[in-house]
């Protein structure tokens, strides 16, 4: 065979195997910065809105379409004054009562983060400020999951 | 003497049928996902549910975007892609229990129930008719059920590149704990 044929072939083999090894590398980073991404850290993330529990609450119930797409899914920092808080399925969940309707209190139900659960118990009846993640609104209460105590 | 008998008569049926409508506001929704390549499993435990013992009237509200996914992508994909949750944040079910004398809510116990009514998912209506049990036990109902929907009944595309990660039947299990309201 004429040297010059070997050296094509080797220089394929190595193409091949250097192909081989980046896509090798390719696959390992997707799975692991695509496939399984972290979920997002609510608890440093940046508020997308400040208001306060009343002024939200009342743009759900004045107008729920543009409420929805102005704070679905964002993360919003409100502060008011906490009603009561409530514990479901070992979830600790912070309520800000705003009125009363058909169902009961209506208001804003917050989800409190793991490691926010026992600071906020001892804080009923008290002005605070909380931060999490708007999935909307149920025509009875706003719906915060992820919340952390700010202050 | 009759009119202040029919009188706290009338007072006393007010009074019952005050009592006669249970809510929660943390009910658990949970659906779940297995084919060979990927099992699948989302939690919602903000679900708002009502019934009103006395007609049988039985409404859930669920927020799409309460779910929770093991992996963040796959809450991506599902809010983005699948339920479109920006364009359709709610599903509800509007509904009746069917046999409702066949349940005592005054005794503890367990009682089978048949349930029919209006499913809205990704904005498609339905009508369903799904079993489940209402276990009461002091003044509370606990009420369980286990059904299949199959997300292209409600409109909902699954791409063909993860058409073998995605279940064409997903298995939703409610499970409620409903307290009286009112006096």
């Amino acid at each position: 065979m004429p040297n010059s044929k070997i050296t094509a072939m080797k220089t394929w083999h190595k193409i091949l195997i250097i192909m081989f090894i980046l896509g090798t590398i390719g696959a390992a980073l997707g799975y692991k910065f695509v496939y399984n991404k972290p979920h997002r850290d609510f608890e440093k993330a940046t508020p997308d809105f400040q208001i306060t529990a009343l002024d939200l609450f009342s743009a759900y119930r004045n107008d729920k379409k543009s409420a929805e797409l102005k704070f679905n899914g964002k993360v919003v920092e409100i502060a008011g004054l906490i009603s009561k808080v409530e514990e479901a399925d070992s979830l600790t969940i912070a309520v800000f009562v705003m009125d009363q309707g058909m169902f009961g209190d209506e208001g804003i139900r917050c989800t409190m983060l793991p490691n926010h659960t026992r600071a906020i118990e001892a804080l009923t009846g008290s002005e605070i400020t909380i931060k999490g993640f708007v999935s909307g609104y149920n025509d009875t209460d706003v719906i915060f999951e992820k919340c952390s105590l700010i202050k | 003497m009759k009119k202040l008998i029919i009188i706290f008569g009338l007072l006393a049926l007010t009074v019952t049928s005050y009592s006669q409508r249970y809510l929660t506001k943390n009910g658990h929704i949970k659906f779940y996902s297995e084919t060979p390549v990927e099992t699948i499993e989302a939690h919602n435990h903000q679900v708002n549910s009502v019934l009103d013992t006395q007609t049988g009237d039985f409404v859930f509200k669920v927020l799409m975007k309460s779910f929770e996914f093991e992996k963040a992508l796959m809450e991506e994909h599902f809010n983005e892609n699948y339920v479109e949750s920006d364009k359709f944040p709610n599903a509800t079910f509007k509904g009746k229990v069917v046999n409702l004398s066949d349940v005592d809510f005054s005794k503890d116990g367990e009682y089978l129930i048949k349930v029919e009514g209006e499913l809205t998912i990704h904005g498609v209506t339905k009508k369903v008719m799904e079993d489940g049990t209402f276990t009461v036990e002091g003044g509370k109902i606990n009420g369980l059920s286990v059904f299949i929907i199959k997300p292209a009944d409600y409109d909902i595309r699954i791409p063909k590149t993860v058409i073998n990660n995605i279940a064409e039947e997903i298995e939703v299990t409610v499970n409620i704990s409903l307290e009286a309201y009112g006096n």
